[in-house]
């Protein structure tokens, strides 16, 4: 009875254990990465104090949080408050559910040891969506629940933010489901395993715009409005400290990793590697060489993630709610139309790829020439010259 | 249903170690609230009225039109998955879904570029 409970059981408890392991520590480590890639990037050193290269750093600042004081702050609705920051870690922890974090067969089998928590869900990427939009209430429920108002500022701001991103995000996938036939996270990078059939080759609009929406999704710095410091000191989690704070910041790096996870299985043919890896090959060996693949390549778009952070600066309000509404959902619109048009026609997918670019050069010349001609009249609040006063 | 099972667990667990994490400090920290602490942090001042003040119509706005294409995202799912392939949807059929798909977009286009006259998505008066 125990036995056969066990042979079930054991693939599920044992890829849990890693996921529940792995992010927290993970999350950890990337705010050391992060203070290192932040550290080169200015010409600094970065956290050298603790241990070889600072290595212990995330360790002592675990165990510095875990004893930190717990602030509940006498005007705060107590059970909102404290309520908040667990419903963003489980939310952002339970979209990890159905990614896969290593080379997963579609067919199975599913007996052994497998890098999927759920296989098999056919929703996939639907239930991603899903379940990390829920994140939202963690945001605006903790902001609200602080009665501040920079925290109230904050949580508004960011939800209209975070809504305002996921029509673009969710209409952007919508070619790969097209070109696969399934939300099936593996199914999708099953269907790339050569190098010409990667979706960003089809898509690479889809692509683009997936990727800068989920980096506003996770309220990463070039999107971080709804924390910005120099305006509402620490947005919604100003009046949270401690542990609170922790997971708050646990749950950001959480969203990091699944979009990196998620932009590399839907565009970048995931644990595929043409050249390095056999996707027939059954061997340890294999596995092992398809798992470094899909690591390296998800490793490269969070260090990509961390550089943007230091590269762009943050956008304004209203420059970030056109961004979403006046550019991503209209492109994405036309996207989605090349996509039907050359679905429907049976052409070949290559069309998809010309509609995509023409569909960006279009829209940055149009762009331009708005950018022009508010340039050229002198009576546009957005942009003054230095004859008129700005400086 | 069975492959949704895993999920529950997951869940399961994962509330758990959310829940550990953010109680088990209020059980070993010190606890000293002072006067000072207990204050809403407004940069230093002291803060005037309640926090919760009405808010700007176009969040409302923004809001209602996020419903809109929210919707419209859940009818495309199903058509872009089964459009193509074998076990898609039968050929025959293919033409008609998508002109209905089309007078779909066509119809929220015409939304989309109403909305944006009206000046919704401006966030700033001209």
């Amino acid at each position: 009875m125990l036995v056969e409970l066990w042979n079930e059981y054991w693939p599920l408890l044992s890829a849990m254990l890693v996921v529940l392991i792995a992010i927290p520590t993970l999350g950890l480590y990337m705010t050391y990465i992060e203070r290192k890639v932040a550290a080169a990037m200015q010409d600094r050193i970065g956290p050298n104090r603790v241990g070889p290269l600072g290595l212990l750093q995330a360790v002592a600042d675990g165990l510095k949080i875990f004893l930190k004081e717990q602030v509940v702050p006498a005007h705060v609705d107590k059970w909102i408050y404290l309520t908040a920051p667990a419903i963003g870690v489980v939310t952002s922890m339970l979209a990890f559910a159905v990614v896969p974090f290593g080379p997963v067969s579609p067919e199975g089998p599913h007996t052994g040891f497998r890098f999927i928590i759920a296989p098999g869900v056919e929703i996939g990427l639907v239930f991603i969506f899903a379940v990390s939009s829920l994140s939202a209430y963690a945001i605006i429920l903790g902001g609200w629940a602080s009665n501040n108002k920079y925290s109230l500022y904050g949580a508004i701001r960011s939800c209209a933010q975070f809504i305002s991103y996921e029509i673009p995000l969710g209409m952007s996938v919508l070619g790969v489901f097209a070109i696969t036939g399934s939300m099936n996270l593996e199914k999708i990078v099953y269907q790339q395993s050569s190098f010409l059939e990667w979706n960003i080759w089809w898509q690479p609009l889809a692509a683009l715009i997936f990727f800068t929406s989920a980096l506003a999704e996770s309220n990463r710095l070039p999107f971080d409005l709804s924390e910005c410091e120099q305006e509402l000191v620490g947005g919604f989690h100003t009046e949270y400290s401690g542990i609170k704070f922790v997971l708050f910041f646990l749950a950001e790096y959480t969203h990091v990793v699944t979009i990196s996870f998620l932009t590399v299985l839907l565009f970048f043919g995931g644990w595929h590697l043409p050249g390095l890896t056999d996707p027939a090959d059954p061997t340890a060996m294999g596995t092992a060489l398809r798992l470094l693949v899909l690591l390296a390549k998800v490793g490269v778009v969070v260090f990509f993630i961390m550089m943007l952070r230091w590269t762009l600066p943050r956008f304004r309000f209203d420059q970030l709610m056109g961004l979403a509404w006046k550019g991503f959902i209209p492109l994405s619109l036309f996207n989605l139309l090349g996509v039907m048009i050359v679905i429907s026609l049976d052409l070949s997918p290559y069309w998809m790829t010309l509609f995509s670019l023409i569909v960006f050069l279009v829209a940055g010349a149009l762009n331009v020439s708005q950018l022009n001609n508010r340039l050229r009249s002198p009576s546009s609040p957005t942009i003054r010259t230095r004859a008129e006063g700005a400086y | 249903m069975a492959e949704y099972f895993p999920i529950l667990i997951y869940f399961v667990a994962a509330l758990g170690v959310a829940l550990f994490s953010a109680i088990a400090p209020h059980l070993i920290a010190p606890r000293k609230p002072t006067k000072i602490k207990d204050m809403p942090y407004e940069s230093g001042m002291d803060p005037k009225g309640d926090a919760r003040q009405p808010l700007d119509v176009r969040f409302y706005l923004i809001a209602i039109l996020f419903l809109i294409f929210d919707v419209e995202l859940l009818y495309l799912y199903p058509w872009a998955v089964s459009i193509q392939g074998e076990d898609g949807l039968p050929r025959e059929l293919r033409p008609l879904v998508l002109g209905v798909m089309l007078v779909l977009l066509i119809t929220l286009a015409i939304a989309y570029l109403v909305a944006r006259r009206k000046g919704v998505f401006d966030w700033r008066r001209r």
